[in-house]
């Protein structure tokens, strides 16, 4: 039997449901020395800002328990070496490319989701409102509906790409943001960035982190990225790309089943780097074992109010 | 990249320092290059999360063996002194850019403590019939060098000095007090010569040094170095997730035509030129 992976999010078409988490893939080129990232359902590309970041001072990395504190601040080389020196090289991957942008005010989300060209190998714009690696901007828009809504409404102005809004898990209400965020002009929806964090040096009696504060992530926030998903998949119409955690396919079949569309692997692929290929091979056995002729049928199973699976009907 | 390697042999060097030596058989040794580093998993499951990222020591294409020394110093190497002979280690590499291997002239090698794991490689790689090699070497004391690689040191026959904190091997002190008085020797001998053969003698044989061991330290050698219009590579240390450039975990600065910028030292390292280096941040 052959199982249909291919995967519509509103107006973005992928091959396959399995995408890379911006941050943890930078341009692509690293894992592309790995496998052919034409085998992927696309990447998603480290943040990108109007003008260059440095980024913050090292460390930036501390492990917790299954997981990990970033701090890297946003490091990335600005709109303008993306667009000549990142882009071009982008074109050769032949794979869906979705381009994280990050602003620090209103009019710099439009002036990034202007400058990006509607017909190249770029597949989508995935508006980061949950950066919590930088002092101002970034999550503060992502932690309040009424300014999430306002990044949504003027980026949709500027670009006809589809425009996928990165929610902040750090809030009390997920759902009040993804439903301003519906209102606004979001085509999808993805979630979860990661969590706000600490660890201190015992040695030292100081902050490990050279930014103090960091954002989890790994097989460590899969819990809380599953809830999440599953409460935006309840409150909203928009399809949903589920993160947090995934690290095989099994992750990524209960996000599916929570209410996400496709997925995203991220700091995954530090410890495995094929991982995301594996989820691809792993999804498509498992819905060949159950009897589902397409990774559609998994989106949302576990809302459904009749009798618990029974793999005997099937 | 990705490879299962064997492990063919795994032994306390020194419970007291927590000192192991690890060699590892399969597709890494026939591209490896001295400074390069590999990531290994170190367990089964999810804590820790990470891959560790140990220096490549020892390099036998022949045999198609590396050998990795590593010091216990935390969770993930605990961790690793569990792996058994015979078993394999699921290994990335061999990664990064390592050494510049001269061709002929004078290579200093300065090293503090565990920082020596990195230098074997590029002794070992570089002709000694051409390149006239020499090793300082800082530790706490005699027991600690010993076990540490004084007897590798002593099998390929090379020339070194050795500082130690406490005086029980070579001289009292750090190592870069060894290094300055060498270097100030050297420069001395060669102005003298200079004078008395006014020109017509040998060309002033090059010299450039390779360093690895504490931050510290090698901010010290660079500047020693810098002092003595000596070129110096350093061998870099930073918290790393990813190991392969994708993250942007590692980064340290390095001085450029347009200003500050950061380099991954997983990827445009971990050898770097000392004096592009930045060493003190804010
Ligand atoms: C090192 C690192 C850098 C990241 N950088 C970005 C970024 O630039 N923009 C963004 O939207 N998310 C960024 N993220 C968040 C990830 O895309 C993802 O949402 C989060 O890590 C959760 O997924 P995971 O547990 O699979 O890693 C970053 C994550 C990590 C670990
Ligand atoms: S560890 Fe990821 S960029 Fe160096």
């Amino acid at each position: 039997m052959k199982v249909d992976l291919t995967t519509r999010l509103a107006g973005l078409q992928l091959k396959n449901p399995v995408l890379t988490a911006s941050g943890t893939f930078g341009f692509g080129e690293e894992y592309a020395r790995f496998y052919d990232l034409a085998l992927l359902g696309g990447i998603t590309v480290k943040g990108i800002t109007l003008e260059p970041r440095i980024g913050n001072p090292v460390p930036r990395i501390a492990e917790t328990p299954s997981g990990i504190l970033n701090a890297v601040g946003l490091e990335n080389p600005g709109l303008e070496a993306f667009l000549s020196t990142y882009l071009p090289r982008l074109e050769k991957l032949k794979t869906a490319v979705i381009v994280n942008i990050s602003g620090f005010s209103l009019e710099e989300y439009a002036k990034l989701a202007a400058a990006l060209p509607e017909n190249s190998c770029i597949a989508a714009l995935e508006v980061n409102i949950s950066c919590p690696n930088i002092k101002d901007g970034g999550m503060a828009f992502g932690t309040d509906p009424q300014s999430a809504g306002e990044v949504l409404a003027v980026t949709r102005k500027q670009t006809k790409l589809p425009l996928i809004a990165k929610l902040s898990p750090n809030v009390t209400d997920i759902v009040a943001i993804a439903k301003a965020v519906e209102e606004n002009g979001a085509d999808i929806i993805s979630l979860i960035n990661t969590l706000l964090g600490m660890r201190i040096d015992l040695d030292r009696g100081r902050p490990l982190l050279a930014n103090t504060m960091g954002g989890l992530s790994g097989p460590a926030v899969r819990p809380v990225a599953v809830r999440m998903v599953y409460q935006v998949y309840q409150a909203v119409r928009l399809p949903i790309i589920g993160m947090g955690g995934i690290s095989c396919w099994q992750d990524a079949v209960e996000f599916m089943l929570a209410g996400a569309s496709a997925v995203s692997v991220g700091t995954a692929n530090f410890i495995n780097p094929l991982a995301p290929l594996e989820i691809i091979n792993g999804l498509e056995a498992y819905c060949r074992q159950k009897g589902y002729h397409s990774v559609k049928e998994l989106v949302g199973l576990a809302h459904r109010k009749e009798e618990p699976f029974d793999e005997e009907k099937r | 990249m990705l490879s299962q390697e064997k492990i063919i042999c795994h032994r306390l060097l020194d419970p007291r320092y927590g000192l192991y030596q690890l060699v590892l058989r399969g597709k890494i040794a026939a591209t490896a290059q001295p400074g390069q580093f590999v990531h290994l998993k170190v367990g089964a499951t999810t804590d820790p999360l990470l891959r560790r990222p140990l220096s490549i020591a020892r390099i036998d294409r022949a045999r198609g063996e590396i050998t990795l020394f590593y010091r216990v110093v935390g969770r993930g190497t605990a961790l690793l002194t569990d792996v058994k002979e015979q078993e394999s280690l699921n290994v990335l590499g061999p990664l990064g850019k390592g050494f510049t291997k001269p061709a002929e002239g004078e290579l200093l090698l300065v090293a503090g403590g565990i920082g020596i794991f990195p230098l074997f490689s590029l002794l070992e790689a570089v002709d000694r019939s051409r390149v006239k090699v020499k090793v300082m070497w800082g530790g706490e004391n005699r027991q600690f060098l010993e076990s540490a690689g004084l007897p590798i040191l002593r099998e390929l026959g090379v020339e070194y000095e050795a500082a130690t904190l406490d005086g029980s091997l070579g001289q009292k002190g750090l190592v870069t007090a060894l290094l300055e008085s060498s270097l100030h020797r050297t420069r001395t001998s060669q102005e003298m010569h200079h004078s008395a053969v006014a020109g017509a003698g040998p060309k002033d044989s090059v010299l450039q040094v390779a360093a690895c061991g504490p931050r510290g330290m090698l901010k010290a050698v660079t500047e020693i170095c810098c002092r003595q219009g000596v070129p110096v590579e350093v061998c870099l240390e930073e918290r790393m997730a990813c190991g392969v450039g994708a993250c942007l975990g590692c980064v340290c600065t390095v001085k450029t035509a347009t200003g500050h910028k950061r380099r991954r030292v997983c990827a445009e390292g971990p050898v770097f030129d000392g004096r592009e280096v930045v060493w003190d941040e804010g």
